[in-house]
């Protein structure tokens, strides 16, 4: 039985227990995160029938969790169980959902730097499509709708984050109040769990609710199996609904698409959908990436309140361009540096120790500022279909990486003791767990191997890069996936290097640059 | 039974201090339930994390004993060495433990009010299409 007509009709489709649901679209966009949700507006707009197909279900505000427990339980992929093996196993922490990343998201908004633009002109090829204009102008239509402006410093702005802007500028350093998607935030620090207050701006408020007014449809709960190929054109998706809290599988969806498929499934998933699909190119799941990072957390005689302020309101960017020893500018590996509020259970997963010691540790929990530090790292992994089909992601930041995470940690810590820290936590394994100002030389040797370091992945690159190599891309300059012509790549997993800054907003541009491309080279269907 | 040992865990990895109630006190049945629900991937985690934390005193106290067999002091030091241990995945195990022992722990109401931080309202676990919900919130776009 087909309930195409149905679902025409409401805009969303959520868990199907049984039947097949058939319909046609002229695009189907798959993954409702930054990058699908980006293209699929684009798409609307331009007159064409979009399905969003998204493997989770739709979540509205006050079905947002409060707790962590809800959080991973609600809001990520395995309960955030996903991980990247190396000489260490590192967690990777992704959303699944409408909205993928953006609801669950710091909701921080920098435009591709031009460096990065100059690189993919210069390393991938791809400087005719990627120009610096096309970039500026779908950041500018990204920044008008979900209304990217800077972090106000008043009351809301949060102690750990005035802090940590106060103290990088005293050293002269770059430093700046975040720029967010976000309107009316509250300063609840509560934006991993979705933002109850509706104040952020993720693409399942802004984007997706559009896209259905405009005629499309969000089909949810509905992992897509594979894409359909038939004389080498993507031409369909197909998949089975599967409940999002007892996981039961129920009836199977098949979307036609005219036009094209364009794939936004995260540098995750992506990579693997392409396999299953029976893609085949020897770049597929490699050149994959990340900005991995790790937290230092001081403890001030005072209150500090993380969980009040924006949950990441102060960033640095002064050495993306690399560190050198004793904080000095120095080309190479790059660091970024940020503010973070993390919630109390997940800041006692991360404290030293455990039994009375860690508990006892955990007693100064409102006076604790954790600031992080992520690197722009030169490790290169994959992203492969493992057993029971789960990525495989193996990843090993380079002692570069480790290096330059280091010299950012010990920044970090003595920021926070000219802040007036009376301890500071490194979360080194080695190290005392807790240290004083006359112990910051302990942060000038970096562990031998990556298993000293409590690294954490949320930036992801790769797995399915553009470029004009094809020994080392799998989507052309063309757009298309190679030798699959109607189907692209509009996620993070095309992207083929690094940033050394957050990435949603360039993600989200070369969604809509591919999705203008794809809109004005024909007329949308009638 | 399986439970009833994961818990036993976890209380031991965060006990009761003078100052804080630990997980020997608190009620965390619920999320409990739910994490032995979780995916099988965390619940092997958490399984094998347990199974590590009850077999391994020798390796890391000297103590030829299950841990549920050790004295309290004792077990507190084999709590603290396995965080801290030479062997990678030992202290691999014990940060599956202090994750999901942090999630029950740091989200518990008295533990919360006894900090002085925020209290969480109730997990909604509700969405679009759910018979649980109700039918439309604020946020949803036009029919
Ligand atoms: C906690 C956290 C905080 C972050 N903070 C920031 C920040 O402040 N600023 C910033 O720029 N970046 C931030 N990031 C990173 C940013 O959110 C991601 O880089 C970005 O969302 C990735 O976009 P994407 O389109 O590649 O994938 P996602 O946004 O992850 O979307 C992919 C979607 O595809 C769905 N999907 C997967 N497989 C399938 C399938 N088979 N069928 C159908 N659907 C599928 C998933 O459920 C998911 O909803 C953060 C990330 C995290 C986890
Ligand atoms: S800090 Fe709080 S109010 Fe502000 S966007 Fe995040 S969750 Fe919403």
């Amino acid at each position: 039985m087909s309930t195409a007509a149905h679902a025409g009709s409401v805009g969303h489709l959520a868990f199907q227990p049984t039947g097949d649901v058939e319909l046609q679209a002229d695009y189907v966009v798959v993954g409702s995160g930054s990058g699908g949700s980006a293209a699929a507006v684009v798409l609307a707009r331009a007159g064409y029938r979009v399905v969003v197909v998204e493997s989770g279900p739709w979540r509205d505000r006050n079905d947002y969790p409060h707790s962590m427990l809800g959080a991973m339980r609600d809001m990520m992929p395995d309960w955030g169980g996903t991980v990247a093996m190396g000489d260490s196993i590192m967690p990777i922490v992704q959303a699944r959902g409408v909205g993928g990343g953006t609801v669950i998201n710091s909701a921080i908004m920098v435009r591709t730097p031009g460096d990065v633009l100059h690189d993919w002109a210069r390393d991938h090829g791809l400087g005719d499509v990627f120009t610096e204009r096309a970039m500026g102008e779908a950041h500018d239509r990204v920044d008008a709708d979900l209304e990217v402006a800077p972090t106000p410093t008043g009351p809301d702005y949060g102690r750990s984050n005035a802090g940590l802007l106060e103290m990088l500028r005293s050293r002269g350093f770059e430093a700046h109040p975040t720029a967010r998607n976000v309107h009316g935030c509250v300063g609840s620090g509560q934006c991993l769990q979705g933002c109850r207050q509706g104040a952020k701006r993720s693409t399942n408020l802004q984007w997706l609710p559009e896209v259905i007014e405009r005629g499309g449809l969000v089909l949810s709960c509905a992992p897509v199996d594979r894409v359909v190929l038939e004389g080498g054109r993507a031409v369909g998706v197909r998949g089975r609904f599967r409940h999002p809290q007892n996981r039961q599988r129920g009836g199977t969806f098949a979307v036609r698409a005219k036009r094209g498929v364009l794939l936004a499934a995260s540098a995750t998933q992506t990579p693997l959908l392409l396999h299953r699909s029976g893609v085949r190119s020897a770049a597929l799941g490699r050149f994959w990436r990340s900005h991995p990072g790790a937290a230092c957390v001081g403890v001030y005689p005072e209150p500090v309140d993380m969980h009040h302020g924006a949950t990441q309101g102060t960033a640095s960017v002064h050495f993306r361009g690399g560190i050198g020893p004793g904080a000095t500018l120095q080309p190479g590996v790059g660091i970024k540096i940020e503010s973070l509020a993390l919630p109390l259970e997940l800041v006692a997963g991360r404290t030293a120790g455990a039994g009375r010691g860690l508990v006892d540790k955990l007693t100064d929990a409102r006076h604790q500022a954790l600031w992080i530090t992520a690197v722009r790292a030169e490790a290169e992994g994959s992203c492969k279909p493992g057993l029971f089909g789960q990525p495989n992601v193996r990843y090993k930041p380079t002692a570069n990486d480790r290096a330059a995470l280091l010299r950012g940690l010990r920044l970090l810590a003595e920021l926070h003791f000219e802040h007036g820290a009376t301890a500071v936590r490194p979360g080194i394994y080695g190290l005392p767990d807790s240290i004083g100002p006359d112990q910051l030389h302990l942060l000038e040797t970096p562990p031998r191997d990556n298993r000293g370091i409590t690294w954490v992945l949320s930036h992801l690159f790769g797995g399915a890069v553009l470029g004009s190599d094809p020994s080392r891309s799998v989507v052309g300059p063309d757009l298309h996936v190679r030798g699959a012509r109607g189907l692209h790549v509009v996620c993070a997993s095309a992207l083929p290097t690094t940033l050394g800054v957050n990435p949603q907003h360039t993600i989200m541009a070369v969604a809509q640059i591919t999705a203008l491309r794809l809109a004005n080279a024909g007329n949308p269907a009638s | 039974m399986l439970r009833a040992t994961v818990r036993w865990t976890l209380a031991a990895v965060f006990p009761s201090t003078d100052r804080l109630p630990g997980l020997d006190r608190l009620d965390t049945d619920a999320s409990l339930a739910a994490f032995m629900a979780a995916p099988a991937v965390i619940r092997a985690g958490l399984l094998g994390s347990t199974l590590a934390f009850l077999l391994c005193p020798l390796l890391t106290i000297g103590w030829p004993l299950p841990a549920f067999l050790l004295p309290r002091d004792a077990l507190d030091r084999h709590a603290a060495a396995m965080a801290s241990s030479r062997i990678y995945l030992l202290r691999q195990a014990m940060l599956m433990l202090k994750t999901v022992g942090g999630v029950l722990w740091g989200g518990h109401p008295e533990v919360r009010a006894k900090l002085g931080l925020p209290l969480y309202g109730p997990d909604p676990g509700t969405f679009r299409g759910d018979d649980l919900r109700p039918p439309r919130t604020d946020a949803e776009p036009p029919a």
